[in-house]
């Protein structure tokens, strides 16, 4: 499926998935329609339970401006078909919402964050505590919404913040973080323990906000495409990735050929770099030092061939509206092409000494399972999903680039859905990584990389999804445009927002000793979640 | 000389204990493919330490305070009174395997104890875990010295370390299996893998690192050094009770030099083992922990046992 599916074929394609008497508005691969505040519950329900769509995002627009209202969006995404179906409802002279977090236990972070954010509430929320600003934060003051200024310095407040509590004879409680022993990003944890196991586990994140979406509506063009890269440092291609496809679909600018491939190759490297350095650092938590320093090492490789290729070991600066920045020339190619195959020796040989060593097996298999129903409840997404067996993957479902034109395999999954899953869903995704590269480097086309002086002019109160699985997982950005064409609200969607919320029942009944290895086995953002 | 050997004898493990350390540092890190800091780090990192500021916490008791000092102290006087490289100083008052066991036991107390006076939560639950293994690890190295006892007729360490009777071929085997659980209780008591990761920054998994984590400057020092000094002390345990051969039987210079350098050359290979298990297996998980030292148990039983 291409951007430019037409009406008609849209049309037939959506007409399962949209109540009849909807007038809907298709926007390139994307349904639009009202729906009214009573029914949207029923829709939705609809949508994620019965037609199994998957919930991409939630969130809300200020348009009280223009429409004298707030409206608020549910995006559904229909795999494999790389459509998307958008409800949303408004709320004029309003600010109450109804809450889907009983049907859908995803929306209850994202039903927070809005309340928090535009301060419109969720009606019959199981959890109405803010979510990501703290206690300092003034209760009234709502940054997203259009009349706050991100030059504003509000007040300091002092309120409090209520943690679960669990009671009982032997139960006390272990506050963790948010700065750490190690160079990890911050991140507060309250375990409640009976002995060493775990009852229960609630993260408080929140520590690393930086007011992302706002400034995302703020800054000039050039450095929105410079913050996407920071949204989460390590995934700093995917998201500049998946922010420039989404404004070149809102442009109508279409990207040379050759530029599709080189957007895979670097994405993939940015997997291999990480899901090196995450295999090592998985054995080096379980104090399998031989692995752990392997990793690191393997990982090293990479980002110095990144650094080599385009100038930063984090590939900062590479994406850019209508292309990328650094070509790979035939030298590049086939020294590239032999180091991979270095690499991929390597790390079987790496693996091979790993998975005959019985203590640090003992340790990975059976710790922090993540149980195959919790998962789909909550909508996983990435490694922990695959990691119990489901098989979403954008590049398969949503393709983007030129991942419709290589060899992909199939979605690596596992079944378990402990350490030793996701340890295993990265080994597979390394190994299909690399022979994805090399089919891309194979097929690469000739032709230009980028469109030099292009002036971009986005549309005119339009509308745009776009998914990209980072190496985390999916990774999806909504971004709308005003009547004079400017770039209104964006809404990034790190998987780590998703999967943070299902880490405590991973560490549910395992030992503290071992909540270290099940955290770094998901390998969350912190500054993703937080934006 | 007597004297001056004395000196040698009370310094010694202070002196080489941090050098351990460092070994073990250094060959991990060319297991890691690391380049590694030099082995006498440890000994700049005392020095570092001893020159910092302390920040202690209000709610700490007289017990946080001098506990730094008691442990300090009890691995001083247990390290002056093993046999390191003489055999001859029978007489020593500390010198008895009970004795010996017990006063590390109370060094063990007082760390349990301080890691739980600050009430931080990561200092409670490492005491926890330390007493957990430390009760179970009791029983082994009681069992493993006694096996040494019985089979040269004495209790004082000196006297065993002097004994001849380990050459002998009946004894052999009971040696070696009282040593193999010596070896398990060694690593459990000096906080190594599988029961600990000495080099974690994991606040949770750790046990020995987190009752000492609301220590800084000079009593963190005296800490790290009296938990090099345990070290030391084992692997003194270890080299000279089981194999009891290069040890000085009398004052001569040449004997005392052949003594230590026959000494050190034991210690390395102790060092090496460490730096290997630590370098190859993953750490237990916590549960699993008692099983490993019950085998030692077992092991010892079964060395007392075949002695008669």
């Amino acid at each position: 499926m291409g951007f430019y599916t037409t009406n008609n074929m849209m049309k037939e394609k959506t007409q399962q998935y949209i109540p009849k008497d909807a007038e809907v508005k298709f926007c390139d691969n994307t349904a639009i329609f009202e729906i009214s505040t009573s029914e949207i519950k029923k829709v939705a329900s609809d949508l994620r339970g019965n037609k199994n769509l998957s919930l991409k995002l939630i969130t809300a627009t200020d348009e009280r401006a223009e429409n004298g209202c707030f409206k608020i969006w549910y995006v559904f995404g229909v795999p494999q078909e790389n459509i998307f179906i958008v409800p949303f409802i408004q709320l004029k002279n309003t600010t109450e919402f109804p809450s889907l977090s009983l049907n859908i236990f995803e929306a209850l972070n994202y039903e927070r964050k809005i309340q928090t954010f535009f301060g419109l509430t969720p009606i019959g929320c199981r959890d109405s505590r803010p979510i990501i600003l703290h206690e300092n934060w003034p209760t009234d003051v709502f940054p997203l919404r259009k009349d706050f200024s991100c030059q504003t310095r509000p007040k300091t407040a002092s309120g409090s913040y209520r943690f679960q509590k669990v009671k009982g004879e032997g139960i006390y409680e272990i506050p963790v973080g948010p700065i750490h022993a190690g160079i990890i990003e911050p991140g507060h944890f309250r375990f409640s323990v009976a002995g060493e196991r775990i009852v229960l586990l609630e993260p408080r994140l929140g520590f690393t906000h930086k007011g992302s979406e706002k400034l995302l509506e703020v800054l000039s063009l050039n450095d929105k495409v410079k913050l996407s890269e920071k949204i989460s440092g390590d995934s700093s291609f995917s998201h500049s990735l998946v922010f420039c496809q989404a404004l070149e679909k809102l442009s109508d600018i279409n990207v040379p050929e050759r530029t599709r491939y080189l957007r895979v190759i670097y994405a993939e490297m940015e997997r291999l770099a990480n899901h090196f350095g995450d295999i090592g650092a998985i054995m080096m938590d379980t104090g399998f030092n031989f692995g752990g320093a392997q990793g690191a090492r393997l990982r090293e490789i990479v980002m110095q061939i990144n650094e080599r290729i385009t100038g930063s070991r984090f590939l900062r600066g590479v994406n850019v509206i209508s292309g990328v920045t650094k070509d790979i020339d035939n030298r590049e190619k086939s020294k590239l092409s032999l180091e991979l195959e270095n690499l991929s020796k390597d790390f079987s040989e790496v693996i091979a000494v790993a998975v005959n060593s019985t203590s640090l097996l003992n340790r990975l298999k059976g710790t922090g399972t993540l149980s195959a129903k919790i998962a789909k409840k909550h909508g996983v997404v990435g490694v922990a999903g695959k990691a119990v067996g489901m098989s979403n993957d954008a590049r398969f479902d949503y393709p983007y680039a030129a991942y419709d034109k290589l060899l992909l395999g199939e979605v690596a999954t596992e079944q378990d859905g402990d350490v030793y899953a996701r340890f295993r869903v990265r080994i597979k995704e390394t190994h299909a990584s690399i022979n994805i590269i090399q089919d891309a480097l194979n097929k690469l086309p000739e032709g230009g990389i980028n469109i030099p002086n292009i002036d971009v002019i986005f549309k005119k109160n339009a509308f745009v999804i776009s998914v990209v699985e980072g190496w985390r997982g999916e990774i999806v950005y909504f971004i709308t445009t005003d009547a004079a064409g400017n770039i209104s609200r964006v809404a990034p969607r790190d998987p780590s927002f998703i999967n943070w919320a299902v880490l405590r029942y991973a560490g549910f009944d395992n030992v503290i000793p071992d909540f270290p290895l099940i955290n770094k086995s998901f390998n969350l953002s912190y500054t993703g979640n937080d934006l | 000389m007597t004297i001056f050997i004395w000196t040698i004898q009370f310094i010694f493990a202070p002196v080489i204990s941090p050098l351990c350390i460092g070994i073990i540092k250094k060959i991990k890190a060319k297991l890691q493919n690391r380049q590694g800091a030099s082995i006498f780090q440890p000994y700049k990192d005392l020095w570092k330490l001893l020159h910092k500021d302390e920040i202690i916490s209000h709610d700490a008791s007289w017990i946080f305070r001098s506990a730094p000092f008691i442990i300090f102290a009890v691995t001083i006087v247990v390290g002056a009174s093993i046999p390191i490289f003489t055999s001859f100083f029978k007489s020593t008052l500390t010198g008895d395997m009970l004795i010996i066991v017990y006063a590390l036991a109370i060094s063990t107390f007082f760390l349990a104890l301080a890691g739980m006076d600050t009430g931080s939560a990561f200092g409670g639950f490492g005491s926890s875990r330390e007493m957990t293994l430390s009760a179970l690890a009791e029983g082994g190295l009681i069992f493993s010295l006694l096996t040494v006892a019985l089979v040269s007729g004495t209790s004082n360490l000196f006297a065993i370390s002097s004994s001849t009777m380990f050459g002998q071929g009946q004894h052999v085997l009971s040696v070696l299996l009282a040593f193999s659980g010596f070896l398990i209780v060694l690593l459990a008591e000096t906080a190594r893998f599988p029961y600990d990761n000495p080099d974690t920054h994991l606040e949770l998994t750790m046990i020995h690192e987190a009752m000492i984590l609301e220590y800084s400057g000079k009593r963190l020092a005296l800490m790290e050094w009296a938990s090099a000094n345990k070290l030391f002390i084992f692997f003194a345990l270890g080299a000279n009770l089981f194999f009891p051969f290069g040890l000085a039987q009398n004052a001569y210079a040449g004997e005392i030099v052949m003594g230590i350098t026959i000494f050190m050359a034991k210690i390395f290979i102790f060092c090496m083992v460490i730096a290997f298990i630590e370098s190859s297996m993953a750490k237990f998980r916590f549960f699993r922990l008692p099983d490993l030292l019950l085998i030692s148990f077992i092991f010892n039983i079964v060395a007392l046992g075949l002695i008669y």
